[in-house]
């Protein structure tokens, strides 16, 4: 009898568990982590996440591309010297601009056909085309109509760079499109908060958009077609492209470049390994150009700025300022609060500058691709980046004392018989691309300088000597093992990680030297 | 005291009433824990005169001088005792009979169980084998001794982490380490670093999956039940001890002591030898020759300091003894119907980093009291608090250590705040800190409490039927407070550097966690014998649940120095906290069948459903069966044979898995809420009132299912010849499927890694032991054994789409890896190119070998052969033990061996006295016909010195893995002991100490490595205990020795 009891209660007690399991097992909700989000929230982070890497794709161009050479008291510059470049080498490029545009993907797809969010819609698909065109121009061909789609796609295929590139234009197109078409009545606006690019100013998201679809068309229409070649009446970026969520010196809300190469937001050393790189230095001290106004606002010690040739040894190069430690603020003593490429910890972070639209559209004038007087583009472009570097840190306000377009008129004076000031001295369409080219190169001196590597590698220009070991005629590496006659890298080879997780789609046998981006010579 | 005196009367009186002839003996028969036998018989030989032992162990018979005692206990061996005329009492301690069949043991779920009816590999070892070398932790002293147990001691330093494998890995990324049960209550692996090793009793050693079943979801990686002592009936006690333990530095990475500070890069002479540099840490300078040099730039106040330029050899001096300290007690007691074991230890460490400490305090009551005759109670609680107050930068204070040539007196720089040339602002080197400064600069205070206690009912309501509940918690209070202290250079020192030397500005990281786990049993077994048969059924249901929360908040850029406070700063804290909770429930059934106590059959069952997965995939099966055969009970032929003590056959298949949703066995995550992709804040944001989130960078595969491990073993025991030898041999195989895996994807596809359950790893091995006694006497005990096992693991599969999965890796990608195909883990990395023959290809010009840039296979990871060797002599009161292990079969990648090449002080960096030399077993192409190769004896490398030379150029020599891995074989000798028991002739004058002894003691005392290994233990892993990711090692501290002794003593 006893036993049976004990079977019946423990009978009760199996049964009343399992009604009860269910209900205890269900506490698997995340208390630590949001499992959703909104556009709202995402793209504004998107966005300076850009900005972000853009402070990466400054440093890998104004190391590759003659704006910074190594400092004093560092070694270890490996295939920065040799370009014998690795997988490794850059690769964070890849991942995090991938990261990035999985951050813009993530409003396409939440947004994409909601009448409430046509604005985020459409940046986040300029920004997805500005993106990606780092990475074609980094790398050439890389996953695009198959990536961003999680578990659908574990291994995306490859594009071909020369199909992506009218793509890239019709997204900006279809974003274009998306802004004009919005019902205002219904479409949530961006802010100044959800938008630290252009705090909701819509034009200048669509003239961002015409820019750089200018500068995909400019830069490919001789070997690729596009489907559209027209632009949207707004026209282009009169205005520099700057983002600024409101950085200051505090734990992780550092402007990006500052924190990188003058001060983290402790005070700690940025880093000091680089320093100014003789070959862009001689186009401020006389030595090909005299340009005293914009040398003194960028270099620490201008005229005197220590500056080296990639490659030349430990000893006898400078070490970083002591005192100040950024080579790139135009003063002996103080720090932040100034003009110049290193303004202070709270200044934004260019995506493009008014400067490189005014050199593209310029271009695309000497080229007929878009009409208007290259002539007055070309200047508009020299005074824009007076303008730029004159600039406070909050990019609104003029530094006391400096007047842009009076220095750019005494800057045009002084250099006056040289064909890339002069731009009348310019008589041959290749003067005339010559001059644009350079000046832009000057233009993005430090603050995009991917954009004056890549515009090397399309048009040689700035032009170097080949082979020459003087500083100021090549900004080769004294110790290049590159086979090319220039002595230069033609590109960085794909990540290792696509070579673990992505062989079958990878492109092999890329070399640093001979392959080619392909717009690149 | 009354108790002293009523023996001391007792003693008095049978001194008083002896007389010849039959004379009345008395005597006391203990185990060698000092505890009474009681039941032992007594029996003198040649007669049928006997008695038994009272539970004091005592005995009293009548008999003549020159009669033969003989002492008999069921679990000992038989002892004599020869009556001599000068002597009437006598006191005898048995050693226990460990191959004895019958012994009854504690496997899963707390059930007992006979040796003889289990059907898989198990091992018990007592607590006073585990205790011999006196460790501060449990687990160092079980390597070695139990074939198929690895223990890696993974870290070094004043309280090391150990890495317990059993059978070789078997999940990818999941959890491998044996799963740790303590008084039949699953704890998580970091309590068993938290005992005290003297409160253990026993711990039986699971090997494999079929044992521990009856955990499910936590029972694919074997298991050590440990069981910590009770209270006897009738035995009042008093043990106290002291061990002094020193640690030394037991093994010195080769170093070169010609060179010294400079390089190529600072010029060369007429001869093209490097120039000396005073400041630079790269010692690729000239040769040392003894004249006087600088060192350091001038100071500020002129002052300049000057040193022979000679290898002073301080560098191996900087690591200091260190020194142990346990203090331990215990108090044991039992009565009729209650025992009670109370025991107390402290415990302080100082390590071979200079002011690293540590120490830990544990506390133990454990009790039972019997509150009807068929319902018992059992309590056990357990309190350990341990502390740290360690560096946080070990790694680089070694790195800095290498950074700084042979002739700087880095000793004298100790004192950084008095001596000025070891200042911060005067130190010689602007790249690269005093390390005494930076151990004292950065620090980190550990705080943990434990708490682990356990309460337990048996009721038996009718006959044959018993019923359990027990209840179990485990709950963990840390803190930690870590700081680098803020210091600003003078103006004069930041220019003299050139800037190098930048202020620190300070930071602090506090945080504060809490564990508890709650685990709750109830089953029920119920016994009935029919004919031959009998039946052992038992059902039951398990109940858990873990909760965690941890806060962390830190700060940089500190006001005032000195002191370490969040709100000290110019800076806000940035804070996160976590909090975790997880459930299983678990029903379970164990139902085994015994025929003629000599074939058992036992199967179990068990169903899990867990709170961190989601229906229908939360709910898992997982059976076991079992087979024992006694044969030498079974078969006359057999049980007859005097040689035969006994011969058992034994095999089993069990299918178990693990929700692997965390690979760390001590993660307070629990691998709850892993199911869904998270959204986090980034890039800085919130800004001025406006959050930004990000898309998390996982993806989870919808339907995620634990790990199942499939297996099977068979093996037999057997004892010959009354003990002389006794052997265990054991096959294993295993299948482990469904492996979850947060694989790596490539970022185009918008994420990072993938969390899917794919990929296979099958197990194989043997386990044995051979024990050999070849003398037992009443004065010599000798005996040796030896335990072998081998495994070889290998991958099946990971996922069609992996082509190989990155355990834990370098930024370079070298690391160890899951290829498929091959054994588990692997060490991959850089290669120079090489021709078909493996010769390096080297350029035709420079000399300068050309490297393969893809990752690929450059070795094992995993140690296949492990060997121990024991041996225990005891003379009378002396008793020897000492311990051997071997491991071999795997390679090391030192990933730490970069820095000492850079540094220029790896002996690898003299191997061509840093003159030109030609790359070894090199060959170039031949011009005329490509592809083909010519073997190279005239190309030399041009720079074979560093600094701008071969041995610090990243692409030809530092970023090739190769050049860093070598042999991971060691052979170590593990335990050694030597004590004495001071004789009770001598302890009676005492009136008081029952037992005292006094040891010698080591552990790892020495190591012998391959030549090739010139860097440090291979033991080390440099990606943690809880990282499957071994055989990678870096710049931890060197592999100390412990020597020490004890003094024990029984009142």
């Amino acid at each position: 009898m006893k036993k049976i009891s004990i079977i019946i209660l423990s009978g009760i007690a199996v049964v009343m568990l399992g009604s009860s399991c269910k209900k205890y097992l269900n506490i698997n909700a995340n208390p630590n982590q949001s499992t959703s989000s909104t556009p709202d929230a995402v793209l504004p982070q998107a966005i300076v996440y850009t900005a972000a890497n853009i402070s990466s794709f400054n440093d890998y161009g104004a190391e590759l591309g003659g704006y910074a050479a190594n400092a004093g008291g560092y070694g270890g510059f490996g295939s920065n010297w040799t370009y014998d470049f690795g997988p490794n080498d850059y690769a964070g490029l890849w991942s995090s601009t991938y990261d990035a545009l999985e951050d813009l993907q993530f409003v396409l797809n939440s947004t994409q056909g909601d009448s409430l969010y046509p604005y985020h819609n459409a940046a986040a698909r300029i920004l997805k085309a500005y993106n990606y065109e780092l990475l074609v121009d980094t790398y050439n061909n890389v996953p695009y109509t198959n990536a961003l789609q999680g578990t659908t796609d574990l291994t995306p295929t490859y594009d071909d760079a020369k199909t992506l590139y009218p793509l890239l234009a019709n997204e900006l197109d279809t974003a274009i499109a998306t802004i004009e078409a919005a019902n205002t009545n219904v479409a949530e606006a961006l802010t100044s908060g959800t938008d630290p690019l252009f705090g909701g100013n819509e034009t200048s998201w669509i003239q961002f958009a015409n820019t750089i679809k200018l500068r995909l068309i400019v830069r490919a229409s001789a070997m690729v077609t596009f489907s559209n070649t027209t632009f949207d009446a707004n026209g282009f970026l009169a205005t520099d492209a700057v983002v600024n969520p409101g950085y200051q010196k505090a734990t992780g809300q550092i402007s990006p470049s500052w924190g990188d190469w003058v001060q983290t937001y402790t005070g700690g050393n940025g880093n000091r390994a680089w320093m100014p790189c003789t070959f862009v230095f001689s186009f401020y001290n006389g030595t090909k150009l005299s340009d005293n106004a914009r040398g003194s606002v960028i270099y620490f010690d201008y005229p005197a700025t220590p500056n080296n040739q990639l490659g030349v040894g430990l000893t006898t190069v400078p070490s970083a300022p002591a005192t100040t430690n950024g080579w790139y603020s135009g003063s002996t003593t103080s720090l932040g609060s100034a003009p110049g490429i290193m303004k202070g910890p709270n200044m934004g972070e260019p995506l493009m500058l008014a400067a490189e639209s005014y050199f593209l559209q310029a271009e695309a004038n000497v080229r007929n691709i878009v009409s208007g007087t290259a002539k007055t583009n070309f200047y508009n472009g020299i005074e824009a980046s007076f303008n730029y570097l004159y600039l406070l840190p909050d990019d609104k306000t003029l530094a006391t004392g400096l007047d842009p377009v009076a220095d750019a008129a005494t800057y045009e004076a002084n250099n006056a018989t040289s064909y890339l000031v002069n731009y009348s001295l310019a008589t041959t369409t290749a003067q005339q691309i010559e001059a644009i080219i350079t000046q832009k190169y000057i233009a993005l001196n430090f603050i995009n300088s991917q954009e004056g590597w890549n515009e090397y590698r399309r048009t040689t220009y700035p032009k170097i000597v080949d082979g020459s070991q003087d500083g100021t005629l090549t900004f080769a590496s004294t110790l290049s093992q590159s086979s090319r006659p220039d002595k230069l890298p033609s590109r960085l080879l794909y990540p290792a990680s696509e070579y673990s997780y992505n062989s079958a789609n990878v492109p092999t046998g890329i070399s640093p030297y001979t392959s080619l981006i392909f717009w690149a010579q | 005291m009354r108790k002293f005196a009523a023996l001391l009367t007792v003693l008095m009186l049978y001194c008083i009433t002896a007389f010849a002839q039959t004379k009345p003996i008395t005597g006391r028969i203990t185990g060698k824990d000092g505890q009474p036998i009681e039941g032992a018989s007594v029996r003198i030989q040649g007669t049928r005169t006997g008695t038994v032992t009272n539970p004091k162990g005592e005995f009293k018979i009548n008999a003549k001088d020159g009669a033969v005692l003989v002492i008999s206990a069921i679990a000992f061996n038989p002892e004599k005792i020869s009556v001599v005329a000068s002597q009437g009492n006598y006191s005898l301690v048995l050693t226990p009979n460990a191959n004895l069949m019958d012994e009854v043991v504690i496997t899963a779920g707390g059930l007992k169980t006979r040796k003889k009816e289990e059907g898989y590999n198990a091992t018990e070892i007592k607590g006073d084998e585990l205790n011999i070398a006196k460790p501060v932790d449990v687990a160092a002293g079980l390597s070695g001794k139990v074939a198929g147990l690895q223990v890696s001691d993974v870290s070094g330093g004043v309280n090391p982490n150990y890495r317990i494998v059993l059978r070789g890995q078997r999940s990818l990324l999941g959890n491998n380490q044996a799963l740790i049960v303590l008084d039949n209550v699953v704890v998580p692996n970091a309590v068993l670093g938290n005992l005290n090793p003297g409160d253990i009793a026993t711990m039986e050693v699971l090997n494999g999956a079929s044992a521990t079943a009856l955990y499910g979801s936590e029972a694919s990686n074997g298991a050590l039940v440990v069981t910590t002592k009770k209270g006897r009936k009738g035995v009042n006690q008093v043990q106290l001890s002291n061990t002094t333990t020193i640690q030394s530095v037991a093994f010195q990475p080769k170093l070169q002591h010609e060179f010294g500070g400079g390089g190529n890069g600072y010029g060369v002479t007429q001869d093209g030898l490097p120039v000396f540099s005073p400041i630079e840490n790269q010692s690729y300078g000239p040769k040392y020759n003894g004249q006087m040099v600088d060192l350091g730039a001038p100071l500020e106040d002129g002052s300049q300091q000057m040193v022979p330029y000679s290898d002073n050899g301080q560098k191996e001096k900087f690591w200091k003894a260190g020194v142990t300290n346990q203090t331990d007690f215990s108090v044991t007691s039992g009565s009729d119907n209650s025992t009670l074991y109370l025991a107390g230890q402290y415990a302080n460490v100082s390590g071979i980093m200079p002011s690293d400490q540590y120490n830990r305090t544990s506390l133990r009551l454990n009790g039972t009291h019997k509150i009807l005759d068929n319902l018992n109670t059992t309590y056990t609680v357990g309190y350990t608090q341990n502390r740290y107050n360690i560096t946080t930068e070990g790694q680089d204070i070694y790195n800095n250590l290498l950074n700084i040539p042979g002739d700087v007196p880095i000793l004298s720089y100790k004192d950084w705040q008095t001596n000025k040339f070891g200042n911060p602002n005067g130190f010689e080197n602007p790249w690269y800190q005093n390390p005494y400064f930076e151990l004292s600069n950065n620090r980190e205070t550990v705080r943990n409490d434990y708490l682990i206690g356990s309460a337990q009912i048996d009721y038996a309501p009718i006959k044959d039927l018993n019923i359990t509940y027990r209840i179990g918690i485990t709950t963990t209070n840390s803190s930690y407070n870590s700081w680098t202290g803020k210091f600003t250079y003078t103006p004069y020192a930041i220019t003299a550097s050139g800037g190098s030397k930048s202020n620190i500005p300070g930071a602090v990281t506090s945080d504060n966690d809490y564990y508890t786990r709650l685990s709750s049993d109830f089953y029920a077994t119920y016994r009935k014998a029919v004919k031959n048969f009998t039946f052992n059924l038992t059902g039951g249901t398990s109940v858990r649940q873990n909760q965690s929360q941890n806060t962390t908040a830190s700060v940089s850029g500190l006001v005032t120095p000195g002191l370490y406070n969040l709100s000290n700063s110019t800076n806000f804290p940035t804070a996160n906290s976590n909090s975790y909770e997880s459930r299983l429930i678990g029903v379970y059934g164990d139902f085994k069948i015994g025929f003629q106590n000599f074939l058992f059959l036992e199967a179990t069952g068990r169903n899990d459903w867990v709170s961190i997965l989601n229906p229908p995939n939360n709910s898992f099966f997982y059976p076991s069966v079992a087979l024992s055969f006694v044969a030498s009970d079974a078969i006359k032929a057999l049980k007859n044979m005097k040689s035969l003590d006994y011969l058992k056959f034994r095999g089993s298949w069990s299918k178990v898995g693990q929700v692997n949703l965390t690979g760390d066995p001590n993660s307070t995550t629990f691998g709850a809420y892993s199911l869904l992709p998270t959204f986090s804040q980034a890039n800085g944001y919130p800004y001025q009132g406006v959050a930004g989130y990000s898309v998390g960078n996982q993806l989870v595969q919808t339907g995620l299912l634990p790990e199942i491990t499939k297996g099977f073993e068979f093996g037999t025991d057997f004892a010959l010849l009354h003990d002389f030898a006794t052997v265990n041999l054991t096959y294993y195989s295993t299948h482990t499927n469904n492996q979850t895996i947060p694989t790596s994807i490539s970022t185009t596809t918008g994420f990072s890694s993938y969390l899917l359950n794919s990929g296979e790893v099958s197990n194989k091995g043997v386990e044995s032991k051979l024990s050999l006694t070849p003398i037992r006497s009443r004065n010599w005990t000798v005996s040796v054994s030896g335990n072998y096992s081998y495994y070889d693991n290998k991958v099946v599969n990971i996922n069609a789409a992996l082509a190989k999965l990155p355990i834990a890796s370098y930024g370079d990608g070298s690391g160890s890896y899951a290829v498929p195909g091959l054994t588990f883990p692997v060490i991959e990395g850089i290669d120079y190119s090489r021709d078909s023959k493996g010769r390096v290809i080297v350029d035709a010009t420079t000399g300068l070998p050309q490297v393969n840039q893809s990752i690929q296979v450059l070795g094992n990871a995993a140690a296949k052969d492990q060997l121990g060797l024991d041996a225990t002599l005891r003379y009378k009161n002396w008793h020897f033990y000492v311990l051997f292990e071997y491991r071999g079969g795997n390679k090391i990648y030192n990933a730490g061996g970069p820095t000492y090449d850079w540094s220029g002080q790896s002996i690898r960096t003299v191997a061509y006295n840093r003159q030109r030399f030609v790359f070894p077993n090199s060959v170039y192409e031949d011009p005329n016909h490509p592809g083909s190769y010519i073997a190279n004896k005239t190309v030399v490398i041009q720079n074979g010195n560093g600094n701008d030379g071969f041995w610090t150029d990243q692409t030809e020599n530092m970023g090739v893995t190769s050049n860093y891995i070598t042999s991971a074989a060691f052979w170590k000798l593990r335990q050694i002991n030597l004590s004495y028991d001071i004789p009770a002739s001598v302890l009676r004058k005492s009136k008081f100490i029952k037992n005292a002894t006094i040891s010698v003691q080591g552990r790892n005392l020495f190591e012998w490595l391959p030549k090739s290994n010139i860097y440090t233990d291979p033991e080390y892993s440099d990606a943690g205990s809880a990282s499957n990711g071994i055989g990678l090692t870096n710049l931890q501290a060197p592999p100390v020795r412990y020597y020490g002794g004890t003094i024990s003593l029984t009142f």
